[in-house]
């Protein structure tokens, strides 16, 4: 829009990302063509990121759903990403392991050291029921408790404001944790045998493709589609998103609030759950901080996007995931974590309101 | 229809209507004027339910509705407009008809046709996002999603405040047409003469209680009323 010269600082700012971003696929194609990089290295770095972006992003859209609705930063949702996972989990070792070791140490993921992932040969191949009944359970679960603690704390403080709702929710977010410890323990576990991997030298770029990775972003592009249709095409959605924009012109329409809000806690929950559920799928190992390390790259997609707009979480996910594998290009391992963060407190700095600020979505 | 007796209410403890009477009647137009902080939008919020109650009765269609919630009081027959944040900016014109509907298992069409009927510029654009229109179309979609239920009395509040001048001749011409289709119209307005000369009966609310009541027209001539609340 207008002259060069009267770009504001916002806009200098997408130019010169836009440029960066531009020079380094520049260079991505240069190293292509010298064969410093090999196209299935950058093939799977791409892969890497879309799976670890949907995972982050599938994980933030629950969080921004609760934020946009209920307006508050729930600093529990972390601890319901593990919820989902522990119970998920557990209900696949309870059906899928019958008669492989017994009830007790099944029901605690192995807490007793008396089995193993590989005893029970817990694997997509092997067990496919119970991995589908496992998320199911994953989503049940975590919006039971996700219900529960509505009740229980949050419905109580409903008009109290975004800070002492934030507080409320760290504390929640112990009680959850210590909850899981006590009848987990604390230790690291394998859940999930080495996942099968599919090769075809025509179908897919790279040597094969891990089943589990494919299962994960199969269910998360499925379940964010979902999302999509029932925010924008159904009664309910429009009053999500009726009710993210204004709560008081909401409740003298007629919309029936807290049914909304339940409603948003059923879906944000349940994606939630699912989402820990498929990070265990894909990295074959829990233990109670799963969710709460989980947290901070789910905020700061949602920050990323813009807070409030689940589009904005999903793109947000992506990004980070995206940047976290790509820049393996340029440098090592360790770092590529602070060029995501990077990204966003730049994100931040320049464009407070995030990329899709200002438009919430629900 | 509308019977305002008594009333007393306010905001948590503080009150600020004291023992207000008012009465609209069946297709009526009723304005309330008075200074700023007099409590025109908060006799206005009290039919509504958006305030607490303390006092007096509020009757509609001979049923005590004093103390309901909005919810409940949409559907007995009274739509409002606030003066601020009516619209859902966010949404498409279609869908702020559609929430003003919520209420109703199945989407009106016949009301969102009759809408669009009212206000063909709507129409045009149903698919657009009403935070990227004008101000005067906001109004319209706001009136519209008030209007969805067919209620039998219209509150308004403010409608002319945020609207460019030359837009506030059309506003209360769209009163007058909703009014003409036996909608009776409660309006509070800063444009008191205007308001005034449109409406069928107006009050004066002065710090929280009724000072005059009676014609548009009488009103207007009123000498007193001139000099204290409408600038001479």
């Amino acid at each position: 829009m207008g002259d060069v010269t009267d770009f504001t600082w916002e806009q200098w700012f997408g130019v010169l990302l836009l440029a960066g971003v531009g020079v380094l696929i520049l260079d991505l194609l240069r190293r292509l063509a010298v064969g410093d990089l090999g196209a299935s290295t950058l093939t799977t770095f791409l892969w890497r990121g879309l799976v670890d972006g949907l995972i982050v992003g599938l994980a933030a859209v629950g969080l921004s759903m609760t934020y946009s609705i209920l307006r508050f930063a729930n600093f529990s949702h972390g601890d319901l990403v593990t919820t989902g996972a522990f119970s998920g989990w557990t209900a696949v070792w309870v059906i899928g392991g019958l008669g492989a070791a017994d009830l007790g140490s099944r029901l605690l993921l192995n807490a007793d050291r008396s089995t193993s992932a590989r005893a029970l040969d817990v694997h997509v191949y092997a067990e496919p029921l119970a991995i589908v009944a496992g998320l199911v359970i994953a989503a049940l679960v975590t919006i039971l408790v996700a219900l529960a603690i509505d009740r229980l704390v949050y419905r109580r403080m409903r008009d109290s404001g975004g800070i002492p709702l934030l507080i409320a929710s760290v504390g929640v977010a112990l009680v959850l944790r210590y909850l899981i410890v006590f009848l987990y323990g604390e230790r690291t576990r394998g859940v999930v045998r080495s996942s099968p991997s599919i090769d075809h030298p025509l179908l897919f770029w790279t040597d094969g493709v891990v089943v589990h990775e494919l299962i994960m972003v199969g269910s998360a592009v499925v379940l964010m589609v979902g999302l999509h249709v029932l925010l924008q095409y159904t009664k309910l959605g429009t009053a999500m998103r009726a009710m993210a924009d204004n709560r008081d012109l909401a409740l003298i329409t007629g919309i029936p609030t807290e049914r909304v809000i339940l409603a948003t806690w059923v879906i944000g929950a349940g994606l939630t759950g699912v989402a820990g559920y498929l990070i265990v799928l894909e990295q074959e190992t829990l233990n109670f901080n799963t969710g709460w390390f989980l947290l901070l790259l789910i905020f700061a997609a949602v920050i990323l996007g813009g807070i409030g707009s689940i589009y904005g979480a999903i793109t947000g996910g992506l990004i980070i995931g995206l940047a976290d594998n790509v820049m393996l290009v340029w440098i090592s391992g360790d770092l590529t974590r602070v060029a995501a963060f990077m990204l966003m407190i730049l994100i931040l700095i320049f464009r407070p309101q995030g990329l899709f600020g200002g438009v919430e979505t629900a | 229809m509308l019977v305002v007796d008594g009333l007393d209410a306010g905001y948590g403890d503080l009150q600020v209507l004291h023992n207000v009477d008012l009465q609209v009647d069946e297709g009526e137009y009723v304005a309330i004027v008075g200074p700023n902080g007099a409590g025109k939008s908060t006799v206005m919020k009290s039919v509504f339910g958006l305030t607490t109650y303390m006092g007096g009765r509020i009757e509609f269609q001979g049923r005590e509705i004093s103390g309901l919630r909005p919810e409940d009081i949409i559907t007995h027959g009274i739509g409002y407009v606030p003066q601020n944040d009516n619209i859902f900016s966010s949404l498409s014109v279609r869908e702020n008809l559609e929430m003003g509907a919520y209420i109703l298992d199945e989407v009106p069409e016949d009301a969102i046709a009759e809408v669009f009927n009212r206000f063909p510029i709507l129409e045009e654009r149903q698919d657009q996002t009403v935070g990227s229109m004008s101000g005067g179309q906001q109004q319209m979609v706001a009136m519209g999603r008030a209007l969805m239920l067919d209620p039998d009395l219209l509150l308004l509040d403010e409608p002319s405040a945020g609207l460019a001048p030359d837009l506030v001749e059309d506003m209360f011409d769209r009163v007058d047409a909703i009014n003409d289709d036996d909608t009776a119209v409660l309006i509070v307005e800063q444009n008191a003469k205007e308001a005034l000369r449109r409406c069928d009966r107006g009050y004066v609310l002065v710090q929280g209680e009724n000072r005059y009541e009676d014609d548009g027209d009488a009103l207007l001539a009123d000498e007193q009323v001139r000099r204290d609340f409408l600038g001479g």
